[in-house]
């Protein structure tokens, strides 16, 4: 007998001018049709692999089938007859079933029967006995998959036995149910062999001895050739206003190095995202501030993303489903920031079965258990922690015990999803995180000269959030997105004994979506984004502020403090249309949008402002299509600004970005796509210190400042289908600014003329990777200074610069990233086992740059250098 | 939103050092470590720090190079912007390039008169500093202002004893001099000696010292140099306090744990280098007591063979 052997071993999206957004469900082989064995191959003793790409079609059935690497000798016209007949289950994104294509590894090989060298077939032998079927059952079990432990339904197990002769003899095939059991009638005592062959799973032989009088119950495991490989994670984002996304699969997301596996700090390999300096986790987009970045949680605003020292973000990976990075040009859904978005969107639907995921490597430990409940399983449960341990390790380096330095951060999830009967769907997510850095010296030891500095340093972060959302079709057309937060924020600063600086605030924040699709050509979105904040705080400073002699260091100082709360309000309203007039209503889409930005500390600052945006898409030809935007964007004042001890009025407007973009996407071939755009941003309204502040009195801060930002952003990927994937993203970009009317321009503080960031990674047999990430930024800029004038009273020296501000740049950046993995499989659970690489080939980047005491020399501070890094993941599915 | 300014420290705490830069205690250059004004008293009584409108106050500096010191240049101006007397750099160059030998005896005259108008009080070591206080130099203060005090910029360039003497070879510095009406006035305090490895040197002794090896060196302060004084707050209400003086360390050769060393545990850790120089060393710490108040001490080393 021939044996087909196939493995599924990829998924790459449709071929679609518009790049999908993630996936819920992938394309299931449904039904599997055995390729006849060319028979001059089988004469010859031939066996072939056919690498085919098939394309499925939005209800499961193939579309087309081409060859990606031939096998010849009859192999691939043979394949590719079989694949058209397969027959799959759709895959499924956020917006039903799509097209997608994937890549199939048909494989031929002979069976032992038929091999040149078997010694016997079943037709050659004595035909079996037929099985009477009043026989007992005395051969049954199940069939799991190795790792997963998931019952495999609709298995074929050939059960055979060795004849007189030797030669195998064929007993029976049976097939297992849908909870994976297999039972025989009648199996004749002895030795026999159960065979399971299936393509996408190693071919497993199981010997099994069977006693007269006796029932033989034997659980058989196989191994899955594809463990992972079609989680699709991440993207840019999907909504149809935006112009610019991109896919990332999770299993890229695991293999690049640097990244911990962690989806969010992929945003940083992205074009448009600039290098953030070392340990900050500053998001600099398309050469924003980094304040001028929202990050969101389910598009719900955080203070951060990135844990202290910016390697991990604040949301465990495992519980994330998507992140959307949007660099610009994005729609009126979000607001509030003239700079970029990025938003981690977490899981949609948990799967079936229970599943527990811990990992470890250098930073910290978490783990994650997901599941469902209910008869229908429309319950369905997700929740993670994770803790780190930096500062567990550090006395370990460090000899004198009286030196105490403790970093160390937790997060945590839960995610409750209820989908009853009906056009309803419930989810809560609660998730919260904690940064501390503590230090302390001897009491010996002087940190600094003044006295107020001496004692412990703490840093404290801390934010909470609880989400609940609802989305109900409550009418044809109609549909009702809502979501509502609250939670608290607070940070502290200690330093010593004298310093305190404490904010907390209460956040409540209300989303509101009336989608209203008229038909396949217009939509119609009306919403509404609310944020309110009140807040409250503590200062106590060791010198009274608002009092200008104490400005003089030998003036006697008086400690200050200052308590008080303030409220403020965002209530921005929006409207966004889509239309779509051409008859092929993928072609072309028109989406103009408009919001009113807001913002309200009542007493102290009312200010608005209309956001007009517009976005277009246009599939010029097959495979090619160009995009644009152009828009208004504003920013509220950061909470110091909009902040008066006084009470008194604020004069300030909301900062102004106006944007342009236009690009293209190109479809290069299978899997790899060409993007390219490029952008300008005009700033204006900037907020900047009132230079002619002499006294409590006078504005702290004004709208004088200015700026631009302009680029070429260019993205060739190859997504990650088959063994390789990998993408070279490259920016070239200039950001200036303009503080005041009668002052120079100069270059942004983080402006990076070149972003270059090339990864690679490749799957090996027996479930090894490896990957590698190489990144090049021209070194920010700095100003430069020489000429220190030496202060008597307070032993320092004033520096003069000598040269305009940012007139000089640091060295070059350029850093490579290396990645192993292997993936061990048992029965019961896998595990994962890796080692990062960081910084393999130079080692120690300049960062910043300092001076000596009096200015007459400078260095740098440098980055880390090599550091290996080890971690494992294990996998538990029950 | 709150954000996350919490990355400024961590990140120093990670990063790894940067390429070593010449250290502050490290004397490798002209530098000016210390000035101390004291007024001049005719009344028997201790000369303070902190001089009264119409006071004379007579200045001393600690001025340090591994090379011979050309000149000290002093001004004061009691009308000063935030780093002192508004100077024609011009008329310092003429002091400091040697055009003044060029000079007639009457642009000579003519070049200090200038130099005079600008505020300047003395050229070490020809003409030893000296500055008046103005009468009127606190009237238009309140009487609590008048208390609490104003100071008086005092600019000191230090140039070396060289032909050719560029910009970047300059010391340039200033000091606040305090005047005030104040009720308990600061004094300098005075460091009488050093006490090494916890034996008291005499008074102006040669520390021997074995090359590679750490000395804890605690400075030695006169009685009444931590003063007490009285502090009238913004309230109107006067407060008792104390002065934390703290020090710091230079040296030629060798090495501090720190720079600086905080009252009261004043004492400083010096690593002597482990190859003995072939010229002679010399130590110096210098006391600052917050309130415009300086003192210092020199000590000189000879290495043990």
């Amino acid at each position: 007998m021939i044996l087909a052997l196939c493995l599924s071993i990829g998924l790459a999206a449709a071929a679609s001018p518009e790049e999908p957004p993630p996936l819920v469900k992938e394309p299931a082989l449904v039904t599997f049709v055995d390729a006849p064995y060319p028979e001059a191959a089988q004469a010859a003793g031939l066996e072939g692999k056919v690498l085919l790409a098939i394309e499925i079609d939005a209800t499961g059935k193939v579309a087309a089938v081409t060859v990606e690497r031939a096998a010849g000798y009859g192999f691939d016209e043979a394949a590719v007859e079989a694949a058209k007949q397969f027959i799959f289950s759709p895959a499924e994104d956020t917006t039903g079933p799509v097209p997608v294509i994937i890549e199939f590894e048909y494989g031929f090989v002979l069976d032992v029967t038929t091999r040149p060298d078997a010694v016997s077939a079943p037709t050659s032998g004595e035909p079996p006995a037929p099985i009477p079927t009043e026989a007992p059952i005395n051969l049954e079990g199940e069939l799991r998959e190795m790792g997963t432990r998931r019952p495999l339904a609709a298995f074929t197990l050939r059960v055979s036995q060795r004849g007189p002769d030797g030669s195998e003899v064929f007993v029976a095939e049976v097939e297992t149910d849908a909870q994976g059991r297999y039972a025989l009638r009648g199996a004749p005592p002895g030795q026999l062999t159960i065979r399971v062959v299936r393509p996408g799973y190693d071919t497993l032989e199981q010997q099994v001895e069977v006693v007269t009088g006796d029932a033989t119950d034997a659980r058989l495991w196989v191994k899955n050739l594809a463990y992972g490989d079609v989680g699709v994670v991440g993207s840019y984002r999907r909504e149809t206003t935006e112009i610019t996304r991109r896919t990332i699969t999770m299993e890229e997301v695991r293999r690049i190095p640097g990244t911990f596996g962690d989806p969010i700090r992929v945003v940083q390999s992205m074009p448009g995202a600039a290098r953030s300096p070392f340990g900050s986790g500053l998001l600099i987009i398309r050469g924003s501030n980094p304040q001028d970045t929202g990050v969101y949680v389910d598009g719900i605003r955080i203070p951060y993303i990135y844990h202290l020292g910016g390697y991990e973000s604040v949301i465990n990976p495992d519980i994330v489903g998507a992140v959307d990075y949007l660099p610009g040009g994005f729609g009126v859904q979000y607001g509030r920031s003239t700079g970029g978005a990025v938003d981690a969107r977490t899981v949609e639907e948990f799967p079936e079965r229970n599943k527990i995921i811990a990992s470890a490597d250098i930073l910290d430990a978490g783990a994650m258990y997901s599941g469902r409940l209910g008869d229908r399983g429309q319950h369905q449960v997700g929740l993670a922690a994770r803790r780190s341990y930096i500062d567990l390790f550090i006395p370990l380096f460090i000899s004198d015990p009286e030196l105490v330095v403790k970093p160390y951060w937790w997060d945590y999830q839960g995610k409750y999803i209820y989908e009853p009967k009906g056009d309803h769907r419930f989810s809560l997510l609660v998730f919260g995180f904690q940064d501390i850095l503590e230090a302390s010296t001897p009491a010996s030891t002087a940190q600094g000269t003044d006295t107020s500095t001496q004692g412990d340093l703490a840093t404290i972060y801390q934010t909470h959030r609880i989400v609940a959302s609802w989305e109900w079709e409550f009418k044809e057309r109609w549909k009702l997105d809502t979501l509502f937060a609250t939670g608290r924020d607070t940070a502290s600063f200690l330093l010593g004994n004298d310093w305190r600086l404490y904010q907390g605030q209460w956040v409540a924040e209300v989303r509101v979506d009336v989608p209203y699709e008229h038909n396949e050509h217009f939509k119609l979105v009306p919403g509404i984004d609310f944020l309110g904040l009140i807040a409250d705080y503590t200062i106590e400073l060791p010198f009274d502020p608002s009092s200008l002699a104490e400005t003089d260091p030998l003036a006697e100082r008086e400690p200050y403090t200052l308590a008080g709360d303030q409220n403020a309000w965002s209530p921005d309203p929006y409207v966004f249309a889509e239309i779509r007039p051409l008859e092929d209503e993928e072609r072309l889409l028109i989406s103009p949008g408009l919001r009113l930005s807001t913002v309200i500390v009542p007493g102290e600052l009312f200010s608005y402002d209309w956001d007009p945006r517009f976005a277009t898409r246009f599939l010029v030809v097959p495979k090619t299509t160009v995009k644009g935007s152009v828009g208004l964007y504003h920013q509220t004042p950061q909470p110091y600004q909009a902040y008066r001890p006084d009470d008194e009025p604020i004069e300030l407007k909301l900062e102004r970005s106006l944007s342009y973009t236009l690009g293209f996407e190109q479809e290069l071939g299978q899997a790899v796509r060409a993007d390219g755009e490029v952008f300008y941003k005009s700033l204006s309204h900037l907020i900047v210190p009132n230079p002619n502040f002499t006294g409590l009195e006078d504005e702290y801060f004004l709208n004088d400042g200015v700026g631009r930002a302009y680029g070429l952003e260019v993205l060739v990927r190859r997504q990650s289908v088959g063994r390789f994937f990998g993408w070279i993203s490259y920016t070239l970009s200039r950001s200036e600014r303009r503080d005041y009317l009668e002052e120079d321009w100069y270059d942004f503080d983080f402006d990076q003329t070149h972003i270059l960031v090339a990864l690679a990674g490749y799957k090996l047999p027996r479930d090894f990777q490896l990957g590698g990430r190489l990144q090049y930024a021209t070194g920010n800029p700095t100003t430069p200074y020489s000429l220190g004038v030496y202060d008597i009273d307070t032993d320092s020296y004033n520096a003069f610069s000598t040269g305009s501000r940012n007139s000089e740049r640091l060295p070059p950046y350029w850093t490579v990233h290396l990645r192993a993995e292997k993936l061990f499989t048992f029965r019961a659970w896998q595990l994962l086992v890796y080692t990062d690489l960081l910084n393999v080939l130079r080692g120690t980047n300049p960062e910043f740059e300092v001076y000596n005491y009096d200015y007459t020399e400078h260095s740098y501070i440098r980055g880390l250098p090599f550091i290996p890094s080890l971690g494992v993941e294990a996998r538990f599915e029950f | 939103m709150i954000r996350p300014l919490r990355f400024a420290v961590f990140p120093l705490l990670l990063a790894c050092s940067s390429d070593e830069l010449s250290p502050s205690w490290r004397i490798d250059r002209l530098r000016i470590l210390a000035v101390a004004g004291d007024t001049v008293v005719t009344d028997g009584s201790a000369p303070t720090a902190e001089p009264r409108p119409g006071d004379t106050v007579q200045f001393r500096s600690l001025v340090v190079s591994p090379d011979p010191v050309g000149a000290v240049v002093w001004f004061a101006c009691a009308s000063a912007g935030s780093y002192g007397c508004d100077i024609d750099s011009a008329d310092l160059s003429a002091l400091s390039d040697g055009s003044m030998d060029t000079l007639t005896p009457e642009e000579q005259l003519a070049l200090f008169a200038e130099l005079q108008a600008a505020g300047l009080i003395g050229v070490e070591p020809f003409l030893p500093p000296s500055y008046t206080v103005p009468d009127d130099y606190l009237t238009s203060l309140t009487e609590a202002q008048r208390t609490e005090g104003t100071p008086i910029i005092v600019n000191l360039t230090a140039i070396p004893d060289e032909a050719d003497v560029a910009e970047a070879d300059l010391e340039i510095a200033f000091k606040r001099l305090p005047v005030s009406e104040a009720l308990t006035p600061n004094h300098n305090p005075v460091i009488t000696g050093l006490r090494v490895e916890g034996i008291d040197l005499a008074p102006g002794a040669t520390l021997t010292v074995v090359p590679g090896y750490p000395y804890e060196i605690e400075p030695i302060l006169s009685e009444g140099s931590v003063e007490d004084y009285t502090y009238v707050n913004q309230d109107g209400n006067a407060e008792a306090r104390t002065e934390e003086p703290y020090f710091n360390w230079y040296t030629k050769h060798g090495s501090f744990f720190q720079e600086y060393s905080l009252y009261p545990n004043t004492s400083a850790t010096w690593y002597a280098p482990a190859e003995p120089p072939a010229e002679t060393d010399t130590l110096w710490v210098v006391v600052r007591d917050r309130r415009g108040g300086m003192g210092w001490y020199t000590l000189d080393l000879r290495y043990s063979l």
